[in-house]
């Protein structure tokens, strides 16, 4: 039996059975119940995906399940590396989960072993495992909108805790909804043009549409799908509603929903649409660029801890576009190896991602349930309370700031180097934008390196800060083994990233980038071990470490003594003079204040009796979201005044409705009349 | 649309029978006044109806016609008047004494109706020179007037017996064209018709108790 | 990975390792004697490490494994860079591992994990000096990657052997306005990165204008030993990189035991007159402010972004 088909039939089982145990099951072993079965969907998810990968493709028409058109499933090597990256998420996080939602209720999140919860955690599982084995428009978006439906729910379960939470679960409802309304009108329109909606049918039309409609088409899609992936500047829900979900969910949306968004873009714009006109991937790598600076700097500036996970995804997507717009300009400049080359950077770089971002955030889960708060500059000392956490976060950092041992350099480095080669293409435009590509990468790489030093560093390391930090403990063993998972794909990636050179090369010629160029790509990547020796290098260093080490202990006089730390004589030093996060972030900040903007407020009250008497000093200071700021608030306003403007329309009188609609059936029927 | 076969003259003498009755019925409930006398008409209505279901599937052979034939006869002659009529309060509160049309204006307004629903209808007929398909514009038109009874009565009740007409006539609509739509699809319709009109018996109650009548203008004090 | 190759990589790390506190102590002496002091001679930085090494082991109360790993890192991450880098030869061990954005990355994480050692002893110092030094960093890489996109564009690798094959093959092309741009570029950014003036004065004892400084405050006896030498083989390898891709004249290109020597000693000597430059200059200069720097950083950004445009027209 085709393994694809297997591996999506017992996910379908197992998520059903999750729902039904949810529903059912009494509430000492839903949790687990639902976690596991969850686990099994992700991991027959996985394997499907990795079948796929592995050269078997999978199609099937169920014709009775939707009305009018019947569902339709297609999984090819494109859609496996997201299949099995959205199964590998879903494994890691239903692992967390168990441990996660059986000791929630305490510490500031409301209870998550509620039947609510649990029932909505595998059917968003099964969404983004159905999203890439979609193969017709409207299987595609009802897939999208249950996904969408079930995250926005899984966002806002914890309510209770605070209004932030439902002001993020607002901007996240409108913004995936007018996403999904903006894919809906392109794809729409795609098909009615193609005349199918299948998508083979409009791959084989796709060359005789007109030019004109295929680019509306891309601007459509490139808006909704770009602002699930959080490209700036359509990622305003990002930052705000991944911190508020329960933290299994914020991995899940951060590490495998973001990705379908990138999926969505390269399955319509390069393979359905044939790849199109270069302005519409010098657009991509505009915006990528854009995005991946942007995030990185407000990441490195946010307090929260979530927060700067959160805007290190919109980071990290802006460089998966930049490799998908690069890999879109070379296969229409004539460079098949090329675009080749960079669209698998993008997809290893999806991989590597979806590893370290869901290390991160199960890390940041589990600091949240020890401690009760997200605040970097309330944690610190952590180490000494949760050291394994410490060092699984350390792992995943290591991964985010792209530096050698970290799962995320591979494939900076495949990105870097196909942009590198990227200069032979002709075009003045080519030749301009790369080198800010370029530019953007190296600057968000550096920025990364800063912020990961600050969360892992203030939130981890030194002494604690706040009592909270203080009564820290070990996570239970589920959430442990859940970032266990992860941490073990972070390594692997970091060490022989190599193994999915062909893998890369499968899905990148399913992709429509097919043929010779795919082949002497595939060949490249599967030389990465060797061109680039991860291995070596990590090695070497740490043989080095372990040398140098026993090196110290021989030369050695004695064992180590502890001793007091410098305090200039004036005192024993107090956790309050400590680097905070804020404060380590500050001469970043200061450097790029034109772009930030922080708002900060200064309060000197003083006594009644003298005015140069300071009775009390209250700062505050907080870094908006300058394009927030800048674009969506106008936006805002003039949609409430237009709102407010048209409320003549409704004076309260029924028969004024009703004749609204009998006039609209009337005026449409002599329109039929008239045009026969 | 699935092919209508030309059926024996009796039959169609039958379906254009039913059509012209069906017709009637909804011109009669827009001339009259007395929400008594509309549900009255709405059963004979509801028996036109099925009976045109049951002529289609006596000359097309579609056994389950017969059974949606009697589901609809059953629903909308005998089950959803019988619901109205107990609604209607014997007071006069209840006749409709001053709609936002005057009878002459309405009437002429569904000549005006019909004859656009005719004319729409048109390319249908030259397709399939059928009784079926003449029967069709009878179907538009008492869609049409329908709207008319919802958009100029103020009684609530009025406007439930505007919104049945509505149904009505899609329904036949329907029947003519497709020989009826799928058995859930009627289930569904007919269940949500249930549900109107109960809602609306409340909401009628309602409005009685604090407004003394059940004038649907008086609820635009609501707005503000 | 050959015998050779091997061996040439033992021999540079050799050369790294006993040379670095050398150049330190040369580039001392060159600014004493250009002070007007007598100076310590070029040996008293060996003589220091071995004073630390006899010290007894001290570990801050409150630190943990990150405080007592980063030396390790720091000289562990520089031996790496040393065994890779073409310095005498172009046949390291590494062979075409030796990539340019590797080698950087290494030097990175070594900066990371001292910054986040002066994060870990809670005092004011350490976290000043590692959030400065990130910051610097920070602002130094796009300098660098812009730098390497203008070498490797011409060659078509990123590959270090390669680079400095085509350096040594092909003369003109190091006077060409690409290459000297770059060359100044990086020379700003080694410059940020080994913590010397105008970024950092490694000579200061003022702890708030310290950057590299103030993160190794709380490192006594061995730790401290390891974290300077740690610097000066970092200053070592990074003048040596700076040197093997605008100056490459003298690298072996063959594995022969007699062009290597001659390699190790052409390197031994570029390295010195590049110190004592770069140590007589520093006698001339102040030190920037902390909020300066960036400007700094930005205008060697700029010439390297002039470097691969210029890479591109003047082809």
């Amino acid at each position: 039996m085709n393994p694809v088909a297997l591996g999506l039939a017992v996910a379908s089982a197992a998520g059903a059975l999750a729902v039904a145990a949810a529903l059912l099951a009494p509430a000492r072993v839903r949790v687990a119940l639902v976690g596991v079965l969850t686990a099994v969907l992700g991991a027959a998810g996985m394997a499907a995906g990795g079948a796929a990968l592995a050269g078997h493709i999978f199609t099937a028409h169920v014709s009775q399940l939707l009305p009018l058109a019947g569902v339709y499933l297609a999984v090819d090597a494109l859609s496996g590396v997201f299949l099995s990256v959205g199964g590998a998420v879903v494994l890691a996080a239903s692992v967390y989960g168990i441990g996660y939602f059986r000791h929630s209720g305490h510490n500031g999140h409301s209870g998550g072993n509620g039947r609510a919860i649990q029932v909505l955690w595998p059917v968003f599982a099964f969404s983004l495992v159905l999203v890439p084995a979609a193969a017709s428009v409207s299987t595609l978006l009802v897939a999208w909108e249950l996904m969408a439906v079930s995250s926005l729910l899984l966002v806002v379960s914890e309510h209770r805790r605070s209004a932030q939470v439902r002001s993020a679960g607002v901007w996240y409802a409108v913004m995936t909804h007018l996403g999904l309304v903006t894919i809906l009108i392109g794809l729409v329109w795609l098909a009615s043009a193609a005349r199918t909606e299948t998508f083979a049918g409009i791959a084989a039309a796709a060359p005789g549409i007109s030019p004109v409609v295929r680019g509306g088409v891309f601007v459509l899609v490139l808006a909704g799908f770009g602002s699930k992936a959080g490209m700036v500047p359509l990622h305003a829900w990002l930052p705000r509603a991944h911190p508020e979900a329960p933290s299994p969910a914020s991995a899940l949306m951060s590490a495998a929903m973001v990705n379908l968004g990138v999926y969505g873009l390269v399955r319509v714009g390069l393979d359905l649409l044939g790849g199109g006109s270069r302005w519409w991937w010098l657009l991509v790598l505009l915006l990528g660029s854009l995005s991946a600076v942007y995030g990185i700097l407000q990441a490195s500036v946010a307090n929260d801890l979530k927060r700067l996970l959160a805007y290190s995804t919109v980071e990290n997507l802006g460089l998966i576009l930049v490799g998908v717009g690069a890999a879109g300009v070379f296969k229409d400049s004539g460079f098949p190896v090329l675009a080749a080359l960079a669209l698998a950077a993008a997809l290893l770089h999806t991989m590597t991602h979806a590893a370290f971002k869901t290390l991160l955030f199960l890390g940041a889960g589990s600091v949240l349930h020890a401690t009760g708060t997200r605040d970097l500059d309330d944690l610190g000392g952590l180490r000494a309370r949760m050291p394994v956490t410490t060092g699984l976060f350390a792992l995943g950092a290591l991964g985010a700031a792209a530096l050698p041992g970290g799962a995320g350099f591979p494939s900076e480095w495949l990105l870097l180097q196909s942009l590198i080669h990227g200069l032979v293409v002709p075009g003045v435009t080519v030749v301009v934008l790369l080198p800010v590509a370029v530019g953007a990468i190296a600057l968000s790489a550096g920025l990364a390196v800063a912020a990961f030093v600050k969360a892992l560093g203030t939130g981890f390391l030194a002494k604690s800060r706040t009592p909270a930090a203080e009564h820290a403990h070990e996570p239970p063993p589920a959430m442990l083994a859940g970032m266990g998972l992860a941490a073990l794909a972070c390594a692997g990636f970091a060490l022989v990233p190599g193994l999915v050179g062909p893998l890369l090369g499968r899905a990148v010629a399913a992709a429509g980038l097919g043929g010779a160029g795919a082949d002497q790509a595939a060949g490249r990547l599967s030389a990465l071990g060797s061109t680039l020796s991860p291995l070596l290098v990590v090695g070497g260093a740490l043989l080095l470490v372990v040398l140098l080490r026993v090196l110290m202990r021989l030369v050695a006089r004695g064992p180590r003594r502890a001793a007091p730390l410098w305090d200039c004589g004036a005192g024993p030093l107090t956790p309050r003079m400590e680097y905070t996060a804020t404060s380590f972030a500050e001469p970043l900040q200061r450097v790029f204040d034109n772009v930030l903007a922080p708002e900060s407020d200064l309060d000197v009250t003083a006594y009644t009796e003298s005015a140069y008497l300071v009775e009390r000093v209250a700062y505050s200071r907080a870094v908006p979201d300058r394009v927030e700021h800048r674009l969506y608030t106008p936006v805002i306003g003039a949609v409430r005044r237009a709102g407010t403007a048209s409320r003549a329309l409704a004076n309260g009188s029924v028969h004024r409705y009703l004749g609204y609609g009998f006039a609209s059936v009337i005026v449409l029927l002599l329109v039929l009349a008239a045009a026969q | 649309m699935t092919t209508m076969s030309t059926p024996a003259n009796g039959a169609s003498e039958l379906l254009d029978l039913a059509a012209g009755v069906f017709l009637l019925a909804a011109v009669a409930i827009l001339w009259l006044r007395d929400v008594a006398a509309q549900t009255r008409l709405l059963a004979v209505q509801g028996s036109a109806l099925a009976a045109m279901a049951v002529v289609l599937g006596a000359e097309q052979a579609h056994p389950e016609l017969y059974a949606v034939a009697a589901g609809v006869g059953l629903l909308r002659a005998v089950v959803l008047p019988a619901l109205l009529r107990r609604a209607v309060n014997a007071r006069a509160a209840d006749r409709e004494t001053r709609p936002l049309l005057n009878v002459g204006a309405s009437l002429l307004t569904a000549a005006a109706l019909v004859l656009l629903a005719y004319a729409v209808a048109q390319p249908l007929v030259r397709l399939e020179a059928t009784a079926a398909a003449r029967a069709l514009s009878v179907g538009l038109s008492v869609v049409l007037i329908g709207l008319l009874v919802l958009v100029t009565r103020r009684n609530a009740l009025a406007q439930v017996v505007g919104f049945l007409l509505l149904d009505n006539g899609i329904t036949a609509i329907a029947f003519l064209a497709a020989a009826g739509v799928p058995l859930l699809v009627e289930l569904g319709v007919s269940f949500d018709l249930l549900l109107v009109v109960l809602v609306l018996r409340v909401l009628t109650t309602r409005m009685r108790a604090v407004f003394g009548s059940a004038d649907l203008d008086d609820l635009r004090e609501l707005r503000d | 990975m050959t015998t050779s190759s091997v061996v040439i990589s033992a021999l540079q790390v050799t050369l790294v390792l006993a040379g670095a506190p050398l150049l330190t102590g040369l580039m001392r002496q060159v600014r004493a004697r250009l002070e007007g002091r007598a100076g310590g001679g070029v040996l008293q930085p060996w003589r220091d490490v071995r004073k630390l090494l006899r010290k007894a082991r001290l570990d801050p109360e409150g630190t943990g494994p990150a405080f007592r790993t980063a030396p390790l890192i720091g000289v562990a991450a520089a031996i790496m860079a040393a065994a890779a880098i073409p310095l005498a030869a172009t046949g390291t061990a590494l062979g075409s591992g030796a990539d340019l954005i590797a080698v950087i990355g290494l030097l990175t994480l070594a900066s990371a994990m001292l910054a986040l050692a002066g994060l870990d002893t809670a005092t004011a110092f350490g976290g000043m000096g590692a959030s400065r030094e990130m910051t610097i960093t920070a602002l130094a890489e796009p300098t660098i990657l812009m730098a390497v996109f203008a070498l490797s564009t011409r060659i078509g690798s990123t590959d270090l052997p390669a680079i400095v094959t085509a350096g040594i093959t092909d003369g003109a092309r190091l006077a060409s306005p690409a290459s000297l741009l770059a060359a100044v570029a990086l020379a700003v950014v080694v410059l940020a990165e080994t913590g010397r003036l105008p970024v950092d004065n490694p000579a200061t004892h003022l702890e708030l204008t310290m950057v590299h400084e103030a993160m190794v405050l709380e490192y006594s006896g061995p730790d401290l030993a390891l974290v300077e030498l740690g610097a000066s083989m970092r200053l070592a390898v990074l003048l040596g990189l700076w040197a093997s891709l605008f100056a490459p004249w003298g690298i072996a290109t063959t594995a022969g035991a007699a062009a290597v020597v001659l390699g190790a000693g052409v390197f031994a000597a570029k390295l010195a007159l590049l110190g004592a430059a770069l140590a007589a200059g520093e006698v001339f200069t102040a030190k920037l402010r902390l909020f300066r720097v960036p400007e700094l950083l930005a205008g060697s950004f700029l010439l390297a972004v002039l470097a691969v445009t210029a890479s591109f027209f003047l082809n």
